[in-house]
Parts: structure tokens; sequence; C-alpha cells
């Protein structure tokens, strides 16, 4: 068997990990742009291959229908679940989804398992090509507070990938693994996570026993659909709100403008982490330039209702836990939003402690997944780690109620019996409803799965069928049943409400193996070949536009060296060399294309790359 | 219930499914369902409630999911009057008119009500240690049938104050809003 690998697999970025054997300390694997983060980007080229992270994310502005991003927030959901995400997500949902979501990309259906499993298999080559070994078996992390389906999406992401999924961690857990290698904490601690698309808040009891050390965690909360993609929506709408108001041209209906700004936004979001005000010119499809400076205090003005949002979920984790702010001993921030210094101050405020910001928010969740892969590939040794569940486990009752039979924040595994009988004589079935949830009415909970159970004909009253349900240690739901008079078991065939079953996932598997057979250095080296001739195109372009001319000439000069450079390693096979020089292009050309957007904002600049000119 | 805890930790560190990833599927299966098993036990005993429900489960005198719901009578009158004020409000809600006075009754009501929760709690506690009294000095059996009496009593007040004090919560969430 291969090497396990620890994987985050995110809603901007994902990232792979793997424990060093030497020094016994986590990693992050660098992938060939020379990031350890892989954009969560999937794209469908028009020739059928399928280009995954970095690449991909370039080819959002040029091909937006054919380029998908966020796709987590659709894991383990249905169609009538994302309406609301659909109208600020230029997702193209087919809509004759049933249970299961299909996107399209071009003119192809996929299922958001199978665009997960596309960047699992870009990870896993990632891994493979450092580690020079086959890597067969993963740990996969998913948001503490996802549910039944989305846990089970996530897992199917990794069967299509060709991956075995030994272990679901959720990633609060995990970050709290690598501060504990890191620094040996104790006590309790709160992992505040807020990502690109989910918030989680886990209390969590590090305790030392003559074994080893125990990662307990005591409670859960957060919101699934609440990260820095909402940040970025906010800024849109802000955006777009006062374009119109200055009687511009509405845009909403140009996908590559909205792509565009919302990269721009991106970046300026970016810039107001480390600065007080930044400016965003946007070149608007009618050839108009909007320009707005925002302040720091404009900016968290606008994302405090996302950061308000948070702090419900951080007041019932504590409550659960029966814990007071004050009493918690460290604080650990996770996820590249919590960098935005608004954030900071409010949970620093709240605990009234700084929090730990050592290991990098971006890579701290795939390193806690790799110590968790390392444990599993070597045995259990010194360390041990018990989670729970974020959600009560219900079945419902007469009159749509529901009964919990699992609560929330049970540690996992975790089972409950439930006894069945029949009200008629001779009826062969029960119907049972399975949710997951913490209101009272079956219709406001989630739906995990319905099934009959089957039961031999018999005078009302006298069948006593025992259902067992239990929660596995990825948070998964197992359903059994046994027959209390004869003792046999009985075998249940539960539909999952929001899933794909076997047969699909197979079929899935040998499909997404005849798109990923390319080899990797092969398609890095096309990739960055076309990448390079597209920048050396948009700047033989750039110079014959009149305006070049004001360019000192130092800087003309090189601009030319750095051209020589990329042509002389573009005809070599060094692909890593390529991009370093594409990058060396790039950033040598910025001021002419700073000058090219000055002049000519109507000729329908994209970006600030001259590539994208 | 720091005992409690250690043996908890100590057989995770036995039973938790981590420990037998490698291992065959009918090994991984036992550590499955005996984890399981070893978890619930240790959140129904570490809830001071959920372990005198078991307890008498244990003893039959309650069976799973079967609740009195029946209002204990020395909350008789104070009941009554909750429940004139909670109609009150659902009328004044319907016909819009102003909700201040009656929700800060209700305020009133709830606060007391939450009083006599901790107060039951706290006879819970009490009843509970002279359980475990009784057992430690091997007490007859009429004792402990009476004990397990005044248990049972105290969980169903208990669980009646606690739905009156959620339904209220309720229609106060409901009139703020």
């Amino acid at each position: 068997m291969g090497r396990i690998v620890g994987i985050d697999l995110g809603t901007t970025n994902s990232l792979v990990a793997y424990v060093d054997a030497q020094t016994g300390q986590p990693q992050c694997i660098t992938g060939p742009y020379g990031s350890t983060l892989c954009p969560s980007v999937v794209s469908l080229d028009p020739d059928g291959s399928v280009i995954v992270g970095e690449a991909a994310r370039r080819r959002l502005l040029t091909q937006p229908e054919r380029t998908i991003y966020s796709v987590k927030r659709l894991m383990g959901r249905g169609p009538a679940d994302v309406q609301n995400e659909l109208a600020l997500f230029p997702f193209r949902i087919d809509p004759n989804s049933k249970n299961v979501i299909r996107v399209m990309l071009g003119d192809k259906m996929f299922t958001p398992p199978e665009i997960s499993a596309f960047i699992l298999r870009e990870l896993r080559s990632w891994a493979e090509a450092e580690l020079k070994e086959p890597v067969d078996r993963a740990v996969i992390t998913v948001p503490a507070y996802f549910n039944d389906a989305q846990r089970q999406a996530t897992k199917d992401a990794g069967r299509i990938a060709g991956l075995e999924v030994l272990r679901l961690v959720n990633e609060p857990t995990a970050a709290a693994l690598a501060y504990g290698l890191h620094e040996k904490q104790r006590g309790h601690v709160a992992v505040y996570d807020l990502g690109g698309g989910t918030f989680d808040i886990s209390i969590l009891k590090l305790i030392s026993t003559t074994e080893g050390d125990i990662y307990q965690v005591l409670s859960t909360n957060g919101d699934t659909h609440l990260g820095g993609d909402d940040i970025d929506n906010f800024l849109q709408a802000f955006v777009h709100h006062r374009v119109l108001q200055n009687g511009s041209f509405d845009f909403s209906a140009s996908a590559e403008s909205t792509q565009e700004l919302r990269k721009s936004l991106i970046a300026l979001k970016h810039e107001l982490s480390e600065k007080d005000s930044a400016l965003l010119r946007f070149p608007l499809p009618n050839g108009e330039l909007f320009t707005h400076e925002f302040t720091r205090a404009e900016f968290e003005r606008i994302i405090q209702p996302i950061v308000a949002r948070t702090m419900a979920p951080v007041k019932q984790a504590l409550a659960d836990a029966h814990l007071a702010p004050a009493t918690v001993e460290e604080v650990v921030l996770v996820g590249g939003t919590t960098r935005t210094p608004l954030i900071r101050r409010t949970v620093q405020d709240f605990f009234g402690r700084k929090p730990h910001i050592d290991l990098n928010p971006d890579e701290v969740v795939a390193l806690g997944a790799a110590v968790q892969a390392n444990i599993l590939e070597h045995g259990v040794s010194n360390m041990l780690l018990l989670d729970v569940t974020p959600l009560s486990l219900g079945i419902e009752t007469y009159g749509g109620a529901v009964s919990k039979i699992i609560p929330r924040n049970s540690t996992i595994p975790a089972s409950a019996q439930e006894q069945y009988t029949t009200g008629v004589d001779n009826q062969t079935g029960i119907d049972i409803h399975v949710l997951q949830g913490e209101r009272e009415l079956a219709k406001d909970c989630r739906s995990l799965a319905r099934f009959t159970l089957k039961v031999p004909p018999a005078p009302a009253g006298l069948p006593r069928i025992e259902v067992a349900f239990l929660i596995d240690a990825n948070g998964i739901l197992q359903v059994a049943a046994k027959d209390l008079r004869t003792g046999e078991q009985h075998s249940i065939e539960v539909q999952p409400s929001y899933g794909i079953n076997d047969t699909e996932i197979e079929r899935m598997l040998e499909e997404s193996i005849e798109y990923a057979e390319q080899d990797f250095a092969e398609r890095q080296l096309i990739e960055a070949r076309t990448e390079s001739q597209a920048i050396l195109a948009a700047t033989a372009k750039a110079f014959n536009n009149p305006q070049s001319a004001d360019l000192p000439a130092d800087e003309r000069a090189n601009i030319d060296t750095a051209i020589a450079a990329l042509k002389e390693s573009s005809a070599g096979s060094d692909y890593k060399q390529i991009r370093k020089r594409i990058d060396d292009l790039n950033h040598a050309t910025e001021h002419l294309a700073e000058l090219l957007m000055n002049s000519a904002v109507s000729t329908a600049l994209e970006g600030r790359k001259l590539a994208e000119v | 219930m720091e005992g409690l805890e250690q043996k908890f930790l100590q057989l995770s560190w036995k039973l938790h499914p981590d420990i037998f990833v490698n291992l065959t599927e009918r090994e991984k299966e036992i550590s499955l369902e005996r984890s399981s098993k070893l978890n619930d036990a240790y959140r129904v005993l570490r809830d001071p409630v959920a372990r005198v429900e078991y307890l008498l489960e244990l003893e039959g005198m309650r069976k799973e999911g079967e609740h009195k719901q029946q209002a204990p009578p020395e909350l008789l009158e104070e009941v009554f009057e909750l429940n004139e004020s909670l109609d009150e409000l659902r009328e004044a809600k319907s016909a819009g008119a102003n909700l201040d006075v009656l929700s800060g009754k209700l305020r009133a009501a709830e606060k007391n009500f939450g009083e006599k929760l901790h107060q039951v709690d706290a006879e819970l506690k009490t009843a509970a240690q002279q359980w475990d009294a009784a057992l430690d000095a091997d007490a007859s059996d009429p004792d402990r049938e009476a004990i397990l009496q005044r248990l049972n009593e105290l969980l169903n007040r208990r669980s009646y104050i606690r739905n009156l004090v959620a339904g209220v919560e309720n229609e106060l969430t409901g009139a703020a809003s």
C-alpha cells in the first residue's frame, strides 16, 4: 500500500500535506506554480481535458461557462437548497437535477463530488510527484458543522478520485492537532475557523494521560455557508449598487465583468488587511471606468454583519461546553479570512486574550490532517482524537415532530437503539425517516434518509424490531435492524435523501480515470508553454500601442531581457523555470500595463497583468 | 465525576476505531460497536439528569420515552396564571396590540420558573446523593424504593417546568421579532 496523505479540501483553496519521516513534522506540498495552495477551481477544456488549480483559476475570466469555483458549497445539497447561492454564484445547474445537483461545464454535466474528485486527483499527483511513490489513501478534512450528506459527498469524492478515505477529520480539530504538536498546549482551547465558504467554532480539552495526549472535542458549532465568499458578495453588491447609483451601465448580466470585479475585490480585500485604504479600479463593459477608494473603516462597516454572524455559534458552543469565554485558555485562528483585522479584534475582545496566529492559517488544517494520517498509518501511539457530532440525530414521530435520539456534541462513534412494532394486523412495513438538526419539527430539520423496515406478517403489536442508529468516527450515519423475536439481522437499504448510490460512484470512478490519465509533468509543460505564448503575444501587442512610447528606456530593456529569457526556457522542458520567467515578465511589465490601463480602459482591459490585456 | 472521566479516557485508548484502522473488517466493526457503547455510556453518566433517568429505567420505574406531563399540584395556581398570560399574549399578537406589558409579565414568570428549575436540580442532586448513600449503607428495599419514588417525582417536575420555560421563551422570541 502507498502513503497516506492529509488533504484540506477547501472552498477556495485545497492543500495536501504529509509528515516527514525524518523530522516527524508535517509539511505542505508545493505545487507546480510554486504555492502550497491549489485553487479549488476546475475547468473543462473544449478538447475534453480537465484543468485544475491555478491554471483553471486563470480561466475564470476567459471561460467562465466552462469553469467552476467554490463547489464545496454545493456538496451534499439538493437543488432547492442552493437557490440563494445561484443569485450570487455563476453556477449553471442542470434544471433537471433531482436529489443530486448536476453542474454544467460547457455542455457536460458533473455532480459536485465528481468536481471535487478532480481537485483530489490533482493534489494526489502533487503528492506522488513529491513523495515519488503511489498515494492511494487519505485523511480528508471537512467543516465540523458539515451534516451527514455533506460528509458522505466528501467521502464519495475521495472514492471517485481513487482514494480510500481513511478518516474525515473536522477542520478545527485538525488545526488543534497541528497546534498541539507545535507548542504543546493544555487545557481548554477554542478554534475559530473562518474559511472561504464555511465557519466553524470548536471547543477542545487537551488532556495528558499516561498513555499519551487526548484531544477531546467538547462542542462544536458553525455555519456551512458563511465565509470569505460572503465578504466578496457583500463588496460586490456594494459596488453594483454604487455603479447603478451613478447611473452607469448595469454589468451584472456579464459573467466576464462579474468575475473581473470579483477578482479585483479579492485583491482589494487582501490589501485592506495590511493597509488603511485601497483603490478599486473597475472597467465597466461599456468602456467607463468605475473607481472607489475604500477605507478600512468603510470596509469594516460593510463586512460587520458577517463577523457578527459568527458570534452566535461561538456563544452556543461555549454554552454547550459549559464554559465562559474567560475560562478558555487558548484561542486559535484558522482560515485565510481570519487575517482580516476586524475579525482578529472581535475574537480577541470576546475571549479577552490574544489569539494564536503562529501557524499559517491557510496551511494549518492540512498540516493537522497530515498528523492524523500519520497516526492512522503507523497505528495510534501517543495521540488520540475524540471528536463529536455537530448536529442532533432524530427520527420523525407522529405529527411531524422529531424525537432526538443522539444529541449534538455527543462523542463519536455514538449510537442509539429504537424499538418498533406494528399498528395494524399483518402490516408488512414500517416507514422510518431519519433527520439531523436542532429544530422540533421534521420539516425544519435536514432529511438524511427514509427507509421502510420490512416486517413479517403478524398480529398488530407483536413484531419487535430494534433499529440501531450509529454515527461512525467520520460523522456518517449507519443503520442496522434486528428482529428481537428471532434475533435475525435485517439488512436495510437506506436511500440517502441527497446522495449518489454505489453504482453511480463506480461509473464516475471509471469516467474520472479517463479524464485524469495524462502525465502530470507533460500536462504542466503544455500549460506553461500555452501561458508563455499568451503573455509573449500580449507584450508584443502592448508595444504596438502608441502609449507604450512613454515607457522609460531602462524598463523597456528589462522587459526585452525577460522576453528573451522566457523564449529560451519555453523551448526547453522545465515547466517550473518557464513559470518563474512568466512571473518575471509579468513583474517587469507591471508599469507598462498601468500605462495602457490609464489611457485605454475602453479597450476592454481585463486586469493588471499584460497577459490578460 | 473525576473518576468517571479518567475511566472513560482510559477505555478510549483501548477501544477507539483509530487504533484498529489497519486491522481486519471484523476487528474494525467490533471496535466501532464497543467504542460507541463506551461513548453512549459516558454521555449518560456525566449528565446528572440523564444519569437519574437511566437509573430509574434500570429499576423499572420509568420506561424510555414516557414522561408524565401532569402539573405538580403545588404549582397549579402559578401555571394557571402563566397559561392565561400566554393566551393573552397570543391574542394581543393576532390583534396587533402593544405587547410590552404582557411581555414584561411573562418575563417575570419565566424568571420565576427558571429559579424553580434550579431548585429542582438542587433537590435532584441531594436525592441522588441519598441514593448513593443508601447503596453504600446497604439500605432496606422500602428505603430504596422511597428514594427512587422521590427521584421519579423530581424528574417529572423538572421536565414539566422545563417545557413551561421553553414554551414561554418560544412565545417571547416570537413577540420580539
